[in-house]
């Protein structure tokens, strides 16, 4: 649905993307990267806010470039919290129902039913100034499905929705994808996006750095010693049996005095052997935590690597 | 769906908030002096009256009303970064601008009209017996189109276009229609008044050049109609082309 040869997007001096080539298809793709990363430009760019500098972007085969042939069959859910304030939500949603080329019977049923899947029927009479940001998420991502859109570009949609959001967000985007929809998802959030789909498009700095499956890059990054925190009460026990565990790189006290750090290869198999420590040998741990288990990490894993 | 972008501008444009400055500054401002031009003009007779506070005050606050209002066809959406909901909608950009700037300028028609009403009302005590006031509104009403239009491009062009938009409104079209020689003919007001075809305002230099009527305006009303009428239709289409052609992002994010 998306084909991207060799796109860059110049600011000025500032580079927005750079040289990227993908192809995106049916189902849940994410895109990945820090703040800064070029996420937001991409999506512009297939959205057709932008045009590109160099470089040919194609979406169902055509320019995006405000091409109205694109957008009857792209949603979108921008990244920017504003709307009309003085609307109410339904009324948002109704009018763009209505740009949409449905006409006044056909928008306001369509405005109703994506109300209703995004779980804002109760609310969506209330003006918009006094949503919280979960509910103009909500939204957003009703507008954005209201033309039935073959392609579904999502910047960042997570962003304040509390963790039940998530789940019906998440099964919701699960539901369009298994009717064959393709859906972009934008995140800087590793945790996030792993909930939602094993396909990745990682950008760092402009560049896409890797694509593909999520196993992949995970395993790439697995050949990486990860850092691992370990609180207990019992630290020079817990050194001790930590010490006769599998994959141990190197291994030293925190300076608190209740913690233990360590670096481990294979992390899956470190973890799998501490479980059955901690059963079997009663080691006490009061917290866990892997420093190193986030997308900053994976970047500098990926670009040494 | 161009109805629903049209009525939507309309809507937008005839919020309360928006609307009551301008009707109360008809109701007012121009009623008011409307009611006691004779104080300021002595022995006028009632249509050198109603010309004066016309030209004085209706066509000047026409051009404000524009200026303020016509930032709601695009820059208003880009400042407040709405616009990309409208441009990633399946409506070609021509007609969203189009459709805008037809809503704008009927409803800046509108209440200009009604500040002319106003001054009618003021000067006449009453709505009849004012034989310019039908051509005045014909008048305010190409202006708020031409006006529109130059407006709308000028928020296509420039950043903080306001600013330009006022200083044009103000500076421009006070000064410009009372300079020596053809620069009053790079006013729009000079072809408005043409239109509204006014009573000299005599020998009056001060309210001559309050009236924007010191320079020479030998334009007739046909012409007049013509020159509005070419300028908003080139405008209008480059704009639309402009629009279309070119990327518009909220500003701190195309930086």
């Amino acid at each position: 649905m998306i084909t991207a040869t060799n796109v860059s997007r110049w600011y000025g001096q500032v580079i927005g993307v750079n040289d990227i080539n993908c192809e995106i298809g049916p189902g849940i793709t994410a895109l990945l990267g820090m703040n800064g990363a070029g996420k937001t430009t991409l999506i512009r760019l297939i959205t057709g806010q932008l045009r590109p500098t160099t470089g040919d972007l194609r979406v169902f085969g055509l320019e995006p470039f405000a091409n109205p042939d694109v957008y009857r069959r792209m949603g979108y859910c921008p990244e920017i919290d504003n709307f009309y304030e003085h609307y109410t939500g339904r009324d948002f949603v109704r009018y763009l129902a209505r740009l949409d080329g449905m006409s006044a019977s056909v928008g306001n049923a369509r405005t109703d039913e994506v109300i209703d899947m995004v779980g804002m029927s109760e609310r969506a009479n209330r003006k918009i100034a006094g949503y919280s940001k979960g509910m103009r998420q909500r939204i957003k991502l009703a507008q954005a499905m209201l033309h039935n859109p073959d392609l579904i570009l999502l910047d960042e949609p997570l962003n304040g929705l509390d963790p039940v959001g998530r789940r019906e967000f998440m099964d919701l985007l699960g539901g369009l994808a298994d009717q064959g929809k393709a859906i972009l998802v934008s995140s800087h959030i590793l945790f996030e996006v792993e909930q939602m789909t094993r396909s990745l498009l990682l950008l760092h700095r402009g560049r896409l750095l890797a694509t593909g499956d999520l196993g992949v890059i995970r395993s790439l990054i697995d050949t990486h010693p990860h850092q691992i925190r370990i609180e207990t009460d019992e630290p020079r026990r817990a050194a001790a049996l930590l010490a006769e565990l599998p994959n141990i790189v190197s291994m030293k006290f925190d300076r608190s005095g209740d913690a233990v750090q360590l670096e481990v290869r294979e992390p899956a198999a470190f973890y799998d052997a501490l479980a059955a420590a901690v059963l079997e040998k009663g080691l006490t741990i009061r917290g866990f935590s892997s420093p190193d288990n986030n997308l900053e990490s994976v970047f500098k894993y990926l670009v040494e690597a | 769906m161009e109805g629903a972008i049209f009525m939507q501008a309309v809507r937008e444009n005839l919020r309360f908030r928006r609307v009551i400055p301008w009707l109360f500054l008809g109701g007012v401002v121009v009623l008011g002096f409307a009611m006691n031009w004779e104080t300021f003009q002595p022995g006028a007779d009632k249509e050198s009256q109603y010309a004066a506070v016309s030209s004085i005050f209706v066509f000047h606050i026409l051009a404000l009303i524009s200026a303020i209002l016509t930032s709601t066809i695009l820059n208003q959406e880009v400042e407040n970064k709405t616009i990309v909901y409208l441009l990633t909608r399946p409506v070609p950009r021509w007609k969203l601008l189009f459709f805008r700037y037809l809503a704008c300028s009927l409803v800046v028609a509108a209440l200009a009209s009604i500040n002319a009403v106003f001054a009618s009302a003021g000067v006449y005590h009453g709505l009849s017996g004012n034989s310019f006031l039908i051509k005045d509104i014909a008048a305010l009403t190409v202006g708020a189109f031409a006006y529109g239009a130059f407006f709308m491009l000028i928020g296509l062009l420039f950043n903080r276009a306001m600013i330009v938009c006022l200083l044009f409104a103000f500076g421009w079209e006070t000064a410009v229609p009372n300079m020596p020689g053809q620069m009053s003919y790079l006013s729009i007001n000079t072809y408005l008044q043409a239109i509204a075809q006014h009573p000299s305002t005599g020998s009056n230099k001060g309210l001559a050049a309050l009236s924007a009527a010191l320079g020479e305006n030998s334009i007739s009303t046909s012409t007049g109609y013509i020159t509005m009428i070419v300028f908003i239709v080139v405008l209008v289409v480059f704009g639309a082309g402009w629009f279309t052609h070119f990327e518009f992002l909220p500003r701190e994010d195309a930086e």
